[in-house]
């Protein structure tokens, strides 16, 4: 039985307008971006800087406007005619837990007030139904009840992403988004973080995007994953094939590049080259200039995503008939 | 067996807050022989950039104290070092990079002119014979371009880019400790492996000694020769880099390498540290890691553990587990 | 390791309740304690003046003229025979008040135009437009027209001096508002579906309050010494009204022979402006780098 994806994201494009050297330049974040998610499952999108995660990740939880392109969340279609009135009516049903976990609380407010804060906009909940509701989500999360009167600075960088945690599932969302919810924290306080994110999804059945650089994280937490580079996703596959066998060699190049724990594993040459301004990026395929595989084809003509076995995805013309 | 390099001996630092002094690193002893590579790593609050700006007396001067402790350069101690020793010393002798060139950089200058005023400084060179360095320095750290480069302002450079001229300025007088504090911790996977790859090289090119700072196990796994273990401002462990991850010693260590997300792992749950990272004002009995270790036991509780040979070359700060080893057990 | 015992483990590490932590900073810091005293001090005189000293502040008693200060007139008295000390009691009250009226009403003023400014970028440019207008007066000369514009009485004192300094406060609220805005904790705000009231209300206000806060101590003291001197010129609070500005102004004729006249004012308005400046001081250095996320 095939699920209903609850997000459809199909031809998303970004462009932003920057004011440069007197004139105005367009800097496309997203060029034609298309992915699927299901319910249950994570997709991990993978990333390095200038790949347009982070701005997908917005676009998905209404931050920001598309600027073309459809995105349907549980069937709605956020950005049709009446994408504002389509987003109001599933709001309830997604969130977003943030990187930073000293800018994600303000600093003024009781985490108990920043955890209620989606019940207290959604304006149904009794005083006590309320205060309940904090008291299981501090729990769901392993932070003690007597948290709720304190202050976010009073808590560790660890705790104060529990919080932000709790904050997310208060009106008991399915589809979470989370953008580097592990980047800023200590490697031992990661490993909690990561296993209270799978334990979470286990025990409420949430779906996750997980937008990460860090490329073992997402191995971990992912069901599937889509890597991106300058604007576009350059390949999606499954967990296991992604890490096993990548396809295309930005895929390639991404985890030969990681370093590894282990003094003795085998070390891969190292890919030359920057990532293209987005104000100007190559013609063709973006990555042409940084491969060792490029043809003149590649110089010329953009790779669509497209399918190569197995649930696999992959842009790039060395995959196509 | 000639004296080291650079020896770090029973360092002690303290800062100040509002009650009073708080001990930021507490008896950190660490040698790096001439040529070596030593990679510190820790988490936050560890202590091991305290450690480093320390070795060239870069602490902010009044909120920050050193309590005791040598480091000795060559047999000198710096620590008494008077301040032209220093100045003559930082930049030629024993150079620095950060993690965030932006904000090592001065913005309103180019890359030639700040890189001229090094030069100016340590080497007496000027004019045409400066540029001349500068271009050929940019030329090193594989700036491609470098003539031209060296005419733009940072923010036209992207990050890594930045980062090479910041390493590009640190041997610009061919120091022979280069101390590297999170250097790539701001930049993307890929030019990480390339400003890792540069560092290398760089240090084979040039007979550098290098102390590499980083919270990242695998950066420090493929870059060091020796690693020391930071823990809440103590050096919990130290061994070379091979004998650390097959067989580390302390308990902190081991769960560290446990907690670290491997690529190539099929877990489905990560390997955990229970508890919190304590700051430097908690007064904790016995060993720092005691409150986290599932292996503690009376004597951890009771009263500071030392530093102990496990074997020639490893170290470790954990009594009991060292005993465990001996007798042939863990 | 499972996490079933990191419930109990994170909450033996949550520090004891650090409720009252800030209130004992304050106390232990010298600045603030010096001068918030000190202003407390003159504030208790100002409201107390009947009950210190039982003497009229307006009575003249001619044979009583330029006695210098002594244990009947602890500050001697003026060229009317009035007793100085009981008339720079009566002037703090002026001062003080002038203080802290243009202190809470412009501050109310900047922070709602700050934080519209900061919200909607269409009338930004408008409004900081004309907080640059404003601004390019010197404050005293922009008081000192509108004071004489509306008539020599303490609401004309209070309503110029709080439009002259309105535009200050403008910028750093806005400033604040424009930083918190971008916050990670306001875009969570958003994504609940918060409207925009809900977030100027509950976060960017309550972050742009420390700064502001700061600001307005220093405004507190250039009110009261702006008042001094707009009573001083003569377009301020007019004598036989005490303001500390025209004791001042009238004792300028007699400098020679009742120094005494100008002094004592002179110290009184020194003493609140140094004391505003200390509590202004010390809350800076409190407020600003413990809270990471604020403004």
């Amino acid at each position: 039985m095939v699920d209903q994806p609850i997000v459809e994201v199909r031809d998303l494009h970004k462009t932003f307008a920057v004011k440069r050297d007197g004139g105005v330049s367009m800097l496309h974040a997203l060029s034609g971006v298309n992915f699927d998610i299901v319910g249950g499952e994570t997709l991990g999108l993978v990333g390095e800087s200038g790949s347009g995660k982070t701005t997908a990740g917005r676009i998905l939880v209404g931050l920001l406007p598309a600027t073309s392109g459809t995105v349907s969340l549980f069937g709605h279609s956020i950005t049709g005619p009446d994408g504002k009135a389509q987003l109001a009516s599933v709001r309830s049903r997604l969130q977003l837990v943030f990187q930073d976990p000293y800018a994600s609380l303000n600093p003024r407010m009781r985490i108990s007030n920043a955890i209620a804060e989606p019940l207290d906009i959604a304006g149904t909940y009794s005083r006590k139904d309320r205060n309940d509701r904090v008291a299981e989500l501090l729990e769901l999360v392993g932070l003690p009840k007597n948290s709720v009167e304190r202050y976010p600075h009073e808590f560790s960088g660890g705790q104060r992403q529990r919080i932000v945690i709790a904050r997310a599932l208060a009106l008991n969302p399915d589809f979470v988004v989370c953008d580097e919810p592990v980047s800023a924290l200590d490697v031992s306080i990661q490993a909690q973080i990561v296993n209270l994110l799978l334990d979470l999804q286990d025990r409420l059945g949430l779906s996750y995007l997980f937008i990460a650089h860090d490329l073992a994280v997402v191995r971990a937490v992912s069901t599937r994953v889509a890597v991106m580079y300058a604007g576009a996703i350059v390949e999606t596959a499954p967990k296991a094939q992604i890490y096993s066998d990548p396809q295309h060699p930005y895929s390639r190049a991404l985890l030969d590049a990681v370093p590894r724990a282990d003094p003795d594993a085998v070390r891969h040459p190292v890919v030359a080259g920057e990532v293209p301004s987005l104000l100007s990026r190559p013609p063709g395929c973006s990555f042409h200039p940084r491969c060792a595989f490029a043809t003149e084809r590649c110089r010329v003509e953009v790779p669509l995503l497209r399918d190569s076995g197995a649930g696999r995805r992959v842009a790039c013309h060395l995959f196509s008939t | 067996m000639s004296s080291p390099l650079l020896s770090i001996q029973n360092l002690s630092v303290q800062f100040r807050v509002d009650t009073g002094w708080v001990t930021a690193i507490d008896d950190v002893s660490l040698d790096l022989a001439a040529g070596e590579c030593v990679g510190l790593v820790g988490e936050s609050g560890s202590g091991k950039s305290v450690t480093a700006l320390s070795i060239l007396r870069l602490h902010e001067r009044t909120t920050t104290r050193i309590s005791s402790g040598l480091i000795l350069y060559q047999g000198q101690d710096l620590l008494r070092a008077p301040g032209s020793a220093m100045r003559r010393i930082r930049g030629s002798e024993i150079a620095m990079i950060f993690q965030d060139p932006m904000s090592s950089l001065n913005p309103v200058l180019t890359i030639a002119d700040q890189m001229s005023e090094t030069l100016r400084q340590h080497q007496g060179l000027a004019g045409a014979a400066a540029r001349k360095r500068v271009v050929e320095l940019l030329g090193l750290v594989r700036i491609p371009d470098a003539a031209r480069r060296a005419d733009d302002y940072p923010h036209h450079l992207s990050g890594g880019m930045r980062q090479r001229v910041m390493i590009a300025m640190a041997i610009a007088c061919k120091p022979r400790l280069l101390i590297a504090d999170e250097p790539t911790t701001a930049l993307d996977v890929t030019i990480q492996a390339q400003i890792m790859e540069l560092l290398r090289d760089l240090r084979r090119e040039l007979s550098m000694s290098v102390m590499l700072i980083s919270h990242d196990l695998g950066v420090i796994a493929e870059f060091a020769q020796r690693v020391i273990v930071m823990y809440a401002g103590r050096v919990v462990e130290g061994a070379p880099v091979a004998q650390l991850f097959r067989r580390p010693v302390h308990p902190y260590t081991m769960g560290l390498i446990a907690a670290v997300p491997k690529l190539d792992s099929e877990a489905s749950r990560l390997a955990t540290i229970p508890g919190r990272i304590p700051g430097p004002q908690e007064v904790i009995r016995g060993c720092r890691f005691s409150p986290r270790c599932t292996l503690a036991r009376d004597c951890c509780l009771a009263e500071q553990p030392s530093m102990q040979l496990v074997s020639d070359h490893q170290s470790a700060r954990c009594p009991p587990r060292i005993l465990a080893l001996s007798e042939g057990h863990g | 390791m499972t996490d079933v015992g990191l419930g109990s483990l994170a909450a033996a590490e949550i520090a004891a309740p650090r409720r009252h932590g800030t209130l004992r900073r304050l106390l232990r810091h010298r600045s603030f304690m010096i001068g918030f005293s000190i202003i407390l001090l003159l504030t208790l005189a100002a409201v107390l003046a009947p009950l210190i000293s039982p003497i009229d502040p307006s009575a003249m008693k001619v044979r009583l003229r330029f006695r210098p200060p002594s244990s009947a007139f602890w500050f001697g008295t003026d060229m009317f025979g009035r007793d100085v000390f009981t008339r720079v009691l009566y002037g703090a009250r002026i001062s003080l008040f002038v203080g802290f009226s243009v202190c809470v009403v412009s501050g109310l003023c900047s922070a709602i135009i700050g934080v519209i400014a900061a919200q909607f970028r269409r009338l930004d440019g408008a409004i900081m437009r004309l907080m640059d207008a404003l601004m390019s007066f010197p404050a005293i000369l922009l008081a000192l027209g509108i004071a004489a514009a509306l008539g020599p009485r303490v609401s004309s004192v209070v309503i110029a001096l709080t439009v002259a300094y309105i535009p200050a406060g403008v910028r750093i609220v806005r400033a604040a508002a424009l930083t918190v805005r971008e916050m990670d904790y306001v875009q969570a705000a958003q994504v609940s579906g918060a409207s925009s009231l809900r977030i100027v209300i509950r976060h960017i206000l309550p972050n742009c309050f420390s700064s502001l806060l700061v600001h307005l101590t220093f405004i507190f003291a250039y009110a009261m010494l702006a008042e001094a001197a707009l009573s001083f010129i003569g377009v301020g609070i007019q004598p036989p009204i005490a303001s500390w500005g025209n004791i001042i102004a009238e004792g300028r004729d007699y400098a020679t022979e009742a120094w005494w006249v100008m002094l004592f004012p002179g110290i009184a308005i020194s003493l609140a402006a140094l004391s505003l400046n200390l509590l202004g001081d010390a809350l800076g250095d409190m407020l600003d780098p413990r809270q990471k996320g604020g403004a």
